[in-house]
């Protein structure tokens, strides 16, 4: 069995890095990720005074929006996440095409998102809920479709990076790129699991 | 072959269901609150600590990172309980 073949056919083993103090990724992409935690807190913030000003609009918003597309938004980020775990595990024991792999089943339910999100706004258009309708979905629109501006950006780097694993470009000595598009892509993550309860869940 | 990581993304998916549940039910009250920010917390948590890999980190990046998913849920308490005072604290006239 050639080399190429043992590697596309082996499992791809959880690798975590404990080196105590590390950095990972590049500090470089640190600057962005908080850049942009900090941007979602002060729009979170937005959400919060809107409430605390219009509990009652808040309190029956989600009613009308559709549960099950948050939830399969969700699900799809989780997993692509989970996929990107796998692809830094993978390039961690220089199996590039596992790597590669699951980098492109990664952008592949990254896609996802913005495919159930055009689904979700025809049926909200649909049922007569826009950015004007009230301040809930005013705030609602506006905080999601910033968050999927963000993932656009996500997925263009995760573009790049595959791009980048299949010319070999990364291996285990080298691969602070794959990583810190990794951790910009979990970043994303965790602002969606805050959105999805403010617009989906809590009354 | 059900790994660590596989472990960690299963628990996310069923916490995530768990909170669509709670969102289908239409409960509403404190206790959906509660539960809603220990999801938070937890997930929150989960994807830092595991999909980051932050347990081992820069402990500055981590502890920033943390004080994220916990602050944000902290809020939503804060507004759940105290909503009128933040209405009043944020009125200008």
């Amino acid at each position: 069995m050639t080399t190429s073949s043992a590697e596309s056919l082996s499992v791809t083993v959880d690798t975590e890095v404990t080196v105590p103090g590390r950095v990972p990724g590049n500090s470089g992409m640190w600057v962005g990720i908080f850049c942009v935690l900090v941007e979602f807190f002060l729009l979170f913030n937005v959400y919060f005074i809107a409430k605390a000003h219009n509990p009652e609009a808040f309190f029956i918003g989600p009613d009308k929006l559709a549960t099950i597309a948050g939830t399969a938004i969700t699900l799809l980020l989780l997993t692509s996440g989970y996929c990107m775990v796998k692809a830094v595990s993978a390039i961690r024991s220089d199996q590039r095409k596992a790597s590669l792999r699951w980098t492109i089943m990664a952008i592949f339910l990254g896609f996802g998102y913005p495919i159930v999100k055009y689904f979700e706004i025809r049926w909200n258009v649909a049922h007569g809920i826009h950015g004007e309708t009230g301040v809930f979905y005013t705030v609602y629109y506006y905080l999601t479709l910033t968050h999927l501006v963000h993932v656009t950006w996500g997925l263009m780097g995760l573009i790049w990076i595959a791009l980048r694993t299949g010319v070999g470009a990364y291996s285990s000595q080298n691969h602070s790129g794959l990583e810190a598009a990794a951790l910009y892509w979990h970043t994303t993550d965790i602002i969606w699991l805050v959105i999805f309860p403010f617009f989906y869940i809590l009354r | 072959m059900i790994g660590h990581t596989e472990r960690i993304w299963l628990m996310l998916i069923g916490l995530t269901l768990l909170g669509a549940l709670l969102g289908e039910k239409g409960h509403a009250g404190w206790l959906l609150t509660l539960t809603v920010a220990i999801l938070l917390v937890l997930k929150g948590g989960i994807v830092v600590d595991h999909y980051m890999e932050m347990r081992s980190a820069n402990q500055r990046i981590r502890n920033i990172l943390r004080l994220f998913v916990v602050l944000i849920p902290i809020l939503v308490i804060f507004v759940h309980n105290w909503g009128e005072d933040i209405r009043r604290l944020t009125t200008l006239n």
